[in-house]
């Protein structure tokens, strides 16, 4: 039963997006450096757009689509503040573990 | 036209840009049109025909209960504007004159509009998903303004707790938000959910929504946190946490009190809670060295009063209180921050005082709104919302209703402590010389002193605006029973006062059972603050186990 399920394209791409959303997760939450973890969360968003975008085919809605994008455009503005965040705290020292940064604690 | 009010919220957002930015000569002056057209809002909605708006965008997560978001602008979220839109105008232009030579004062105008943008956001939410939206941004507001001077000690230990215990109030309004089924979250049809839908009746969603409420206005046991966030600059502490934001609990309760009243125990549990906090909290205001410290207990025992008349089965009467008491309480919080202003920067009561000659204007306006506080019968506000408590309370349930005229009396001891305290003659510590402060810092406090006089005499066209009409007695016996008493401790406190005038030190009035309680607060506190330790993987792991739960919680329920 699981074969004739796996084989629809439908179930396909919805293993796939699992997939690439348990690996995002499992990176972000396993390695300690900063670029990793972007990229980890990064895969996370994809995986989701993945399916969104499946549905919008399955279902004939056009919204899912748009959220998509908007999707997009939020992974775009999160790596750009990540990414600056990163950068930022990299000029100071080598930054290779994200908790690692504990000046501004209470 | 009137059908766009439901998105006042984004009124202070242009302001935050310009802010954030850098646009401007004076950071804060940008920001002044936003409060005042959320105010305007208000008010443009109740002189119309008070038809509620309702906004709703189609379901867009199904799975996700109630996924749409929905705005709701009806009587109780306009009265919400009214308070949010004045008190924050004047809290923006007190500001502009307090925080005039802080470096920092572009991102504190910038985090004050994020906060009022939220606050506005979960007054007009009409569902429990919206309301989470703005819950959680309140919360983090109140954290990042708590913890604003980051570099003065204890400042972010203050705001972490505060954050902690938000967290508990947002994860119970989670909790709730999956609870109810999907599409049925309008925060107003709450209580005509079928039973059956309701995973053990209405019990667990009413104890979620009380949870949550105690969290934001500082109840029971986690009351702990609104002490320590005193640590924050003294605007905020005006308007976040004796206003706007700690009254979003009493408002969600009165929002959803037809569900309160579907689960009796829970009810009667919440009528306790506020008897409880409102005696406890006074009692711990007679004890504590720090002007602000002490306001803010006492800040915790008025939402006490306004927790027990939701518990008696008198929203109206919370609300009202409500309203009263945001005049008042940010009253004396400006005046606070005017004294310690002109005091330089000095907090402890102990150094304080002998200020009636030097500040004689500050002194009239913390008289009004301690009178207010008090309750002072016809002339303030405070006095006739908080005998409309006291009427239901007795009404409901003559031994709490005693219990609460007593606090009274306490409060009236406190208000008095904390003004003759400041004011009085009887300081012995030589004075550095105080610096005046100028006609921009005074200005927004006449405002307020109207309100704290005059807003007792809206009751009753209130009511019967919100659709449950009732006479609001301008005198009653209960009244002047409970006035006298207030009156009584208020003198009692100055006399007090008088005869230690060569002491060093102020009355503490120490009470030596009070310790253990204020301790479990202490370990409450210390410990939550300590969940917080800063390591990524520990928020990742909370996190996606939690959106886990939740969701495999949303699919199991799912039809």
């Amino acid at each position: 039963m699981f074969a004739t399920f796996a084989c629809t394209p439908e179930a396909l791409v919805l293993l796939t997006s699992a997939l690439l959303f348990a690996l995002g997760a499992a990176g972000l939450l396993l390695r300690r450096n900063p670029m990793a973890m972007l990229m980890s969360i990064e895969l996370m968003l994809n995986a989701g757009n993945l399916v969104l975008v499946l549905a919008a085919r399955a279902n004939n809605f056009v919204g899912a689509q748009a959220g998509a994008l908007i999707v997009l455009v939020l992974g775009a503005a999160e790596a750009v503040i990540g990414l600056a965040l990163a950068l930022a705290l990299f000029r100071r020292r080598s930054l290779t573990d994200a908790d690692e940064p504990q000046e501004v604690s209470g | 036209m009137i059908g766009l009010l439901p998105w006042a919220w984004l009124c202070t957002l242009p302001g935050l840009l310009l802010t954030a930015l850098g646009r401007g000569q004076r950071p804060g002056l940008a920001s002044l049109p936003g409060p005042l057209a959320i105010g305007l809002a208000g008010v443009a909605f109740l002189l119309g025909d008070h038809q509620p708006v309702l906004h709703r965008t189609a379901e867009w997560l199904p799975l996700v209960p109630d996924g749409a978001f929905s705005l709701r602008l009806d009587g109780l979220a306009a009265v919400m504007l009214c308070v949010v839109g004045f008190v924050s105008l004047c809290v923006y232009v007190y500001s502009l004159s307090y925080m005039r030579a802080d470096p920092g004062q572009r991102r504190f105008f910038c985090l004050l509009d994020f906060f009022v943008a939220a606050m506005t956001l979960l007054v007009l939410a009409g569902n429990i998903a919206v309301l989470l939206a703005g819950w959680a941004g309140v919360g983090l507001a109140s954290f990042l303004l708590i913890a604003f001077w980051r570099d003065r000690e204890g400042t972010l230990g203050a705001g972490l707790q505060a954050l902690a215990a938000n967290a508990i109030g947002d994860a119970a309004l989670l909790l709730a938000c999956v609870l109810v089924p999907a599409g049925q979250g309008d925060l107003t049809t709450l209580a005509q959910i079928g039973p059956a839908l309701l995973p053990g009746g209405f019990g667990p969603l009413a104890w979620l929504i009380v949870i949550a409420a105690s969290a934001k206005s500082a109840q029971g046991l986690l009351y702990f946190w609104l002490p320590s966030a005193m640590a924050g600059p003294t605007p905020v502490s005006a308007l976040i946490h004796a206003a706007t934001m700690v009254a979003a609990g009493v408002y969600l309760l009165v929002r959803t009190a037809a569900v309160l009243a579907l689960a009796p125990e829970v009810l009667h549990a919440v009528a306790w809670i506020g008897v409880v906090t409102a005696a406890f909290s006074a009692l711990a205001s007679l004890s504590q060295p720090n002007y602000k410290r002490g306001l803010a207990y006492s800040t915790c025992s008025q939402l006490g009063y306004m927790f027990a008349a939701v518990g008696f089965g008198a929203p109206f009467a919370a609300l009202f209180h409500l309203l009263t008491h945001a005049s008042f309480k940010a009253l004396l919080f400006l005046c606070a921050g005017a004294v310690i202003h002109a005091a330089h920067g000095e907090e402890q009561l102990a150094k304080l005082g002998g200020l009636r000659r030097q500040l004689p204007q500050v002194m009239w306006l913390a008289l009004i709104g301690s009178l207010a506080l008090v309750g002072l019968p016809v002339l303030t506000a405070g006095a006739f919302s908080k005998d409309l408590i006291l009427e239901a309370a007795l009404h409901h349930d003559p031994a709490l209703g005693w219990l609460l005229i007593g606090s009274v009396f306490l409060t009236g001891l406190y208000a008095g402590r904390l003004f003759f305290g400041v004011f009085g003659a009887g300081s012995s510590v030589p004075h550095r010389e105080v610096h005046p402060p100028d006609a921009l810092l005074l200005l927004p406090l006449w405002p307020l002193a109207a309100g704290a006089i005059l807003l007792g005499w809206v009751g009753t066209p209130l009511a019967a605006l919100l659709g449950t009409p009732q006479v609001v007695p301008v005198v009653s016996n209960l009244g002047l029973l409970a006035s006298g008493l207030g009156i009584a401790g208020f003198v009692a406190a100055g006399l007090w006062q008088r005869a230690r005038a060569g002491a060093a030190r102020l009355p503490q009035f120490g009470v030596p059972w009070l310790g253990p309680v204020t301790g479990i607060g202490r370990s409450l506190a210390s410990g939550f603050a300590g969940l917080h330790s800063g390591r990524l993987g520990l928020y990742v792991f909370t996190a996606v186990i939690g959106t886990a739960a939740i969701l495999l919680f949303a699919v199991a329920r799912a039809p």
